[in-house]
């Protein structure tokens, strides 16, 4: 490749803002045709946004784009289909109940409106060969195959639409080494045919196995390329990390109380090793690792909400119920899920209704609920977490996503908390909001609750924890205190040791 | 994936704007009826008597108490249930059973009410455990219609003296039983619902299933509270309907679902739960008999009136539908 070689795609100045929030600052992206390009970077720092800039799924404020030397105009996905790129997404966009072979050719412009089974398996089949599949019978339904199968008829997709940028948006997240070495083997393929290809990824491994430059994002701004070969692990994650712990979180704890909680060698659905945690009085116990690690699992099983296979959790020396939610909020465990508008808040009630959730019952006589009694409590709780108790008949869905975050930890006050457990404490979180929520905790820690987070930002849970215990492909690694964790030797941790010395 | 564009408008606007819509949704209903009313007693001479009034309530009173009833069923995001003519049939022959055999048409009330609650306790623990509930009751309501045809052997039950009626002819200066009924169900309805901590769960069931069972809110528990609010209304409605009727068939009455379906939806409480309130649906109803007795009055051939209705209830439930999304944006 010579400096003369035109560029396959060129981005320049991107930015982009969500209300107040810069998601995007002045990014700029240079890929040539067959070149393999990884986009490295903390959650939040933009890697998705200029994924969804260029499949057309958002537009941007500011920059221009152009592809093969032409300015080009990618404000839906069909323009940008049209374009030449295609997106191979982490969330399957397969349908589930139509055979393989009618997803490969569903969203494709030039498909024939004739449905010909025959015809269509025949194609199918020249495709799925591409990816490693073979074997597989076209007609068979996509919501039989495996994840990893799945995965690859997503990357079949692609290649049946003969796309000239291809981006991969974490396409092994959720997949096992064996499965992972599949994906790669078509990526280079791929890149081997002449197209060009971004790919997005958490695992800093497959980054020197495929990739031949990097661009690592951070804060919404990208760093300047750099060849892979003048990479190594340590550099890379420097450069991800790129600052030091800084106010955003409040002093850890001084002194650390009893044990309150105690897990005993507890097997999880989902997990594959026992976890045996201990939780101190004050404490901040920050459990991390990638998804899929098994932290969510863990946190629900002691919320109550998921299967327990073995092994039990004490809470104050006795044993704890974790046959149901309902159980465990009267022995004083709370728990915010991590994806608060799903389950977490009531997005079509006030404010009031929804801090008020958990202990409604407290406030009640006979089943009557005493109205006075709830408010004064809810807006005790509000101040007491930031919440503007004067507008307590908002509706939640109304607010910005910190104050929903903060009534979503702030509905637990209420039922006088032994033992609060928080996932994904600041997703979708502005970083003003993230401090306030941070010193919340920290402040409950100080009052005598006790709080586990988890959550996959690890410089969060260094900032945040006492004690950091990590989590790999469902089993407990290394747990030890905040104090003797550097964030590269966590970063790595998580990503874990071979994949990451590989 | 909808993007989000830098707004213009403010927060202080939206929240207006938000208001405004919400307001004009929770005044359509009324604001019709009174249209309804005042061009009805333009236009039709005999309209606006003592007369036509009794029997417009009258007929709202049986179809209101159930509507109320079930909207707990539609707040916790259950739906409807739509074996709600069955159950009505089944409580009515047991009431004139009981009432026959005893000469007691006091114990005859209890019974038909006490077995429209198991009929409601069954459902509502299998709805409860995941199923839908449209299926459900739909399911149910053929086997109660079937269990009913076999215990009468398809022959009419009838009052065995006119003291079953005294339900319905009873009054009480001026205003008959049913009526006082009506108010007093929705009343408590509305109690249950807005007031006690039966009815907070059942609000939070129904905007979120999931955020309710981490708040440690039971669906089974609260799905069952639910349809046991709703059957007591079944059970009374039964009573009342059969006092006026005062003979029962296995398949009578087969307009009731329906009927009670659209009272709930035009009364504007929203189908996927949450949102709503027992007399809402209860103004639901009034509209509809409103709406049938003016088409009685004006000579309108039944067809023509089921036509009309279904047009109006179509109509307005869409408006509402799109009343309610403007006034949550």
């Amino acid at each position: 490749m010579n400096a003369t070689d035109p560029s396959r795609l060129e981005a320049t100045g991107i930015s982009k803002s969500y209300g107040a929030v810069k998601a995007l600052t002045d990014v700029d992206i240079t890929l040539k045709p067959g070149e393999v390009m990884a986009l490295l970077g903390e959650n939040g720092a933009g890697k998705s946004t200029i994924v969804k800039i260029i499949s057309g799924l958002i537009s941007p404020d500011e920059g221009t784009i152009k592809i093969d030397g032409h300015e080009v105009e990618l404000h839906t996905v069909s323009a940008s289909q049209a374009a030449g790129v295609a997106v191979v997404h982490q969330e399957f966009s397969t349908v589930g109940t139509l055979s393989v072979a009618e997803n490969l050719v569903l969203g494709q412009r030039e498909a024939s409106r004739w449905w010909a089974p025959r015809r269509l398996n025949t194609s199918a089949r020249a495709i799925l060969a591409r990816v490693g599949l073979e074997d597989l019978d076209p007609s068979t339904p996509v919501e039989k195959l495996s994840v990893a199968e799945m995965q690859l008829v997503e990357i079949a997709r692609v290649l049946a639409k003969d796309a000239k940028i291809v981006i991969f948006d974490e396409p092994t997240a959720a997949l096992s080494d064996a499965e992972i070495e599949r994906v790669l083997t078509v990526v280079r393929r791929l890149a081997a045919e002449g197209r060009s290809i971004i790919y997005v990824t958490h695992r800093l491994g497959e980054v020197f196995e495929i990739a031949d430059q990097v661009v690592i994002f951070r804060n919404g701004r990208s760093q300047p390329p750099q060849k892979v070969s003048d990479l190594n692990v340590d550099k890379v994650i420097t450069m991800m990390i790129g600052r030091e712990l800084g106010d955003l979180y409040p002093q850890r704890a001084e002194t650390l109380g009893e044990v309150v909680l105690e897990t005993h060698d507890l097997k999880v659905a989902g997990t594959r090793g026992a976890v045996n945690l201990q939780l101190r009085r004050g404490e901040i116990l920050g459990l991390t690792g990638q998804l899929g690690s098994g932290t969510t699992n863990i946190m629900q099983a002691i919320a109550g909400t998921e299967d327990v296979l073995a092994g039990t959790v004490e809470l104050d020396g006795a044993k704890l119920d974790l046959s149901s939610r309902r159980r465990g909020i009267v022995s004083g465990v709370a728990y915010c899920s991590p994806d608060r508008k799903r389950d977490g808040v009531f997005r079509g009630v006030a404010i009031l209704d929804n801090l008020s959730s958990p202990w409604v019952r407290r406030v009640s006589s006979f089943g009557v609920v005493n109205r006075r009694k709830e408010s004064a409590e809810a807006v005790r709780d509000a101040s007491h977490f930031a919440i503007d108790h004067t507008r307590m008949q908002t509706l939640v869905g109304n607010l910005s996503g910190g104050n929903q975050q903060k009534v979503a930890v702030g509905k637990w006050l209420g039922i006088n908390p032994r033992v609060l457990l928080v996932e994904e404490p600041t997703r979708g979180v502005d970083v003003g909001a993230r401090a306030e929520i941070y010193a919340q905790l920290r402040h409950l820690c100080e009052s005598g609750v006790s709080v586990i987070v988890s959550s996959s930002d690890t410089h969060e849970v260094l900032g945040l924890s006492d004690t950091v215990a990590t989590f790999y492909r469902g089993r407990q690694t290394v747990i030890k205190p905040a104090g003797e964790w550097t964030e590269p030797d966590l970063v790595r941790e998580v990503m874990h040791r071979e994949e990451a010395f590989a | 994936m909808t993007t989000i564009q830098g707004s213009t408008i403010g927060f202080q606007d939206r929240a207006g704007y938000r208001r405004t819509m919400n307001g004009i949704r929770n005044s359509t209903l009324p604001i019709l009826i009174v249209l309804v009313f005042i061009v009805a007693s333009i236009s039709v001479p005999q309209f606006f008597t003592f007369e036509t009034v009794r029997a417009i309530l009258l007929a709202t009173s049986i179809t209101g108490i159930m509507a109320a009833g079930m909207t707990a069923l539609t707040l916790s995001g259950n739906l409807f249930s739509l074996g709600v003519t069955a159950s009505v049939v089944l409580s009515g022959v047991l009431y004139l059973r009981t009432a026959n055999a005893t000469g007691s048409i006091f114990l005859g009330a209890l019974v038909a009410i006490l077995a429209a609650l198991v009929l409601g306790l069954g459902q509502g623990f299998i709805v409860g455990l995941g199923l839908n509930p449209v299926v459900v009751t739909l399911g149910a309501g053929a086997v109660i219609y079937g269990s009913t045809a076999m215990i009468t052997g398809g022959e009419v039950v009838a009052a065995g003296s006119r003291d079953a009626g005294r339900f319905a002819t009873f009054a009480v200066a001026g205003i008959p039983l049913p009526v006082l009924m009506l108010v007093a169900f929705t009343a408590v309805a509305w109690f249950l619902t807005e007031r006690t901590t039966i009815g907070r769960d059942v609000h939070l069931v129904g905007w979120n299933k999931d955020t309710a069972r981490n708040s440690g809110i039971s669906f089974m528990a609260t799905t069952i509270w639910a349809f046991l609010i709703f059957s007591v209304g079944i059970g009374i409605a039964a009573v009342l309907q059969v006092s006026q009727t005062l003979q029962v068939q296995a398949d009578n009455f087969p307009e009731i679902t329906m009927n009670v379906v659209a009272a709930v939806l035009i009364g504007g409480t929203a189908v996927t739960g949450g949102d709503g309130s027992p007399i809402k649906s209860v103004i639901g109803a009034l509209f509809i008999a409103t709406t049938t007795q003016i088409m009685v009055l004006a000579g309108v051939e039944q067809g023509m009136r089921y036509f009309v209705l279904g047009v109006v209830v179509v109509v307005l439930v869409i408006t509402l539908h799109l009343l309610r999304r403007a006034g949550s944006r």
